[in-house]
């Protein structure tokens, strides 16, 4: 913390509810999932990774999702290292280090959902490394008729759900499920209203707080998390922050190996106010409701759901022109002046997609630069300078330095 | 041209001191400098220097805290809580060296903890750069250690680096490495201004290359805390010379070095030249206002 920030969070009353916040990111150990199995005992924690799975459906059968997002900059990484090749993107490395070194023995099993064959490579590796420990594969369809992907998507869930019945979760009832549902879409409503006011005010929610609000629901039950975000945006509306005029950016590419809390914290000291992001995409990967009704079937809600309102990302085969006018129309929407593109070194997803945004973005003339970062990146001056460098170049002369 | 007067202040908190400069330009151009303040940090807080030299320059151009268009932050702008929008260093250089010779194309920003090169256009709007790395040997802070090694005040390190005979080489490599040659040199008995002369040489050395690297030519305006060390500017001109007279195949561009007593000042100059800049687009726009009663009200 510098001394600046430390003068800042005196009088500010968001300080409590963030200093929750980060500690929920910075439990690596799971402690709180320790917390929660003792309070509710019986229940399974079933970790997963990004992007998406479906949170509702455990939480429908009583499970704890847990979001994996790797160690950060907080593990050193010894095991993991062995296991993967020196091109190979950070954030397996140090789940496995965290899973080898015991701090993921609260989790009783974990989904890797379909984002990339370097993560399909880690569920394989899971399982033989941790056979007593349910893991299991997503397949997340990519093809979008409801009645073909739609139908494996649910008898894909239906499978995980019978596996996860099998070692201890609550059997199916859809009563339950739909309440599950109908607690996400709250929490989905908070988030939303935590992003609206970014766009809005990004002088009273930094992005780097919004991200710790947002993770810390990686480790908490919709309802908590709700809890957490609406405490946190009542708070921040009672700020009395100063206006900067600064430059307002998007950024996208870190939606799976998550950038250090530094990275995020360097461009905003760059003079970017980052009003939209990808980071931690799982919890808002969905736009808007899962539409359910009382009579509805919940499982195949959650299908359409994902087929019909799942963000135009990495780990969606869908055509180029789609992804890339999604991103010129959130830019529109959110009156962003500039895109930068913060991808994992080494993540085939979001290095592989760049080109064509970046095509897009060059057609719709809106300013773009990219950077490469790891999720242990501890030095930002490269990143200082080109952020710096951009952010004038858009602010002064309208594009790119 | 600008249809009236800006009135803007550019601050920038570096490493070892606080610098503001206060302009009267028409959106930066046609611009004077109507006040200025250089003030060290000396363990005090950042922040609370920032107030004081804020003040001093404000009371020594008789303007009031109300009275600017922009209040622009440069370097470490977080120090700078009552700025109204923050500038690179980088950017604000290059336009604090315009200022100083409208005439020159590329700068070289010598601070406290690195040094930068870098190629502009005429507008100031940055065409290249380098920069130290992570390395302390290119940089003012690794002076200040030698000139307290060998207990020279740093004012009197220029003109005693330009009374050197023989100057003992230091190595160019490592900041931890030179300053155990220096210990070696002072137990040999080197001369304090042969020592000095080396150690100039040395940093010159490596921001001859950051200078070439960004293929400067022309006039070259030497901007930060160093600019005011003659006998550092005395080196890199050395050194460009020397390049004339070695017989080497690569032909080097023709490089003056330029050097003005507020050099200090550049990047303050720049961040509030760039301030007026902006505020004229924002005025355009429609959002000067907006910016300005927001600050006011929240």
């Amino acid at each position: 913390m510098t001394h600046h920030e430390a003068e800042n969070t005196t009088n500010d009353p968001a300080s409590a509810v963030l200093e929750r916040a980060r500690h929920f990111v910075d439990d690596l150990t799971l402690t709180e999932v320790v917390r929660w199995k003792k309070d509710h005992p019986g229940q399974l924690a079933v970790g997963y990774m990004p992007i998406y799975v479906p949170r509702p459906m455990l939480e429908g059968i009583g499970c704890l999702p847990v979001a994996m997002f790797g160690g950060g900059d907080q593990v050193d990484i010894i095991k993991g290292d062995s296991f993967y090749q020196s091109y190979i993107c950070h954030i397996p490395r140090s789940t496995l280090e965290l899973a080898l070194n015991g701090s993921l023995d609260s989790l009783d099993g974990v989904l890797f959902p379909s984002i990339c064959d370097v993560i399909r490579n880690l569920s394989g590796m899971w399982q033989m490394l941790f056979p007593e420990k349910y893991a299991s594969y997503v397949d997340l369809p990519q093809n979008f008729d409801p009645e073909l992907g739609g139908k494996f998507y649910v008898n894909d869930m239906a499978r995980i759900l019978r596996d996860l019945t099998a070692r201890g979760a609550w059997k199916y009832d859809a009563d339950k499920m739909r309440a599950a549902i109908a607690a996400e879409n709250s929490r989905r409503a908070a988030l939303k209203e935590l992003d609206t006011l970014r766009v809005k005010e990004p002088f009273r929610v930094r992005a780097s707080e919004a991200y710790l609000v947002a993770r810390a629901g990686g480790l908490l039950e919709a309802a908590a998390h709700e809890k957490l975000v609406r405490e946190f945006v009542a708070a921040a509306k009672q700020r009395a922050p100063r206006v900067y005029d600064n430059v307002r950016v998007l950024v996208r590419g870190s939606f799976c190996e998550q950038p250090p809390l530094g990275l995020i914290k360097t461009l905003e000291a760059a003079g970017c106010d980052i009003v939209d992001d990808d980071f931690q995409l799982g919890l808002r990967y969905i736009d808007g409701d899962i539409e359910c009704g009382p009579s509805d079937d919940p499982m195949r809600a959650i299908a359409t759901a994902f087929l019909r309102r799942g963000q135009a990302t990495a780990s969606r085969y869908i055509a180029d022109e789609e992804k890339g006018a999604a991103l010129v129309q959130s830019v529109r929407q959110v009156e962003a002046e500039g895109v930068i593109f913060a991808a994992a070194s080494f993540c085939d997803p979001a290095l592989l997609d760049q080109p064509m945004l970046e095509a897009a973005l060059d057609r719709a003339k809106i300013p773009h630069t990219s950077l490469k970062f790891a999720e242990n990146t501890g030095q930002f001056q490269v990143i200082r300078e080109q952020a710096g460098a951009f952010s004038d170049a858009v602010k002064l002369w309208g594009s790119a330095a | 041209m600008a249809d009236r007067e800006h009135l803007t202040v550019g601050i920038d908190p570096g490493s070892s001191a606080v610098k503001v400069a206060i302009l009267r330009s028409r959106a930066g151009k046609d611009a004077k400098l109507l006040a200025q303040s250089v003030q060290r940090i000396r363990r005090r807080k950042v922040a609370d220097v920032v107030t004081a030299g804020f003040e001093e320059a404000c009371a020594a151009a008789g303007v009031k805290p109300k009275d600017f268009d922009y209040v622009a932050s440069t370097g470490d702008g977080d120090a700078v809580g009552f700025r109204t929008g923050h500038f690179y260093s980088m950017t604000t250089h290059a336009r604090g060296a315009l200022f100083f010779d409208p005439t020159a194309r590329a700068a070289l920003d010598i601070g406290g903890l690195h040094a930068r090169g870098l190629k502009m256009n005429e507008e100031g709007r940055v065409l290249g750069h380098r920069m130290t790395s992570q390395c302390a040997s290119g940089s003012g802070q690794f002076l200040e250690n030698i000139a307290r090694y060998l207990g020279v005040p740093l004012d009197d390190v220029g003109e005693l680096s330009k009374q050197s005979q023989s100057p003992e080489k230091v190595s160019s490599i490592c900041a931890v490495l030179a300053e155990t040659d220096v210990i070696n040199m002072v137990a040999r008995g080197i001369s304090t201004s042969d020592i000095l002369k080396g150690i100039h040489m040395s940093i010159g050395g490596r921001l001859v290359q950051l200078l070439r690297a960004v293929g400067a030519e022309g006039n070259v305006v030497i901007t930060g805390g160093l600019s005011k060390d003659v006998g550092m500017v005395a080196a890199i001109e050395q050194l460009f010379a020397e390049e004339k007279t070695k017989k080497t195949k690569k032909q080097h561009a023709e490089v003056v070095i330029k050097t003005f007593p507020d050099g200090i000042l550049a990047g303050a100059v720049g961040a509030a030249l760039l301030g007026a800049y902006r505020y004229e687009q924002l005025e355009k726009k429609g959002r000067a206002a907006a910016v300005l009663a927001a600050q006011a009200s929240v």
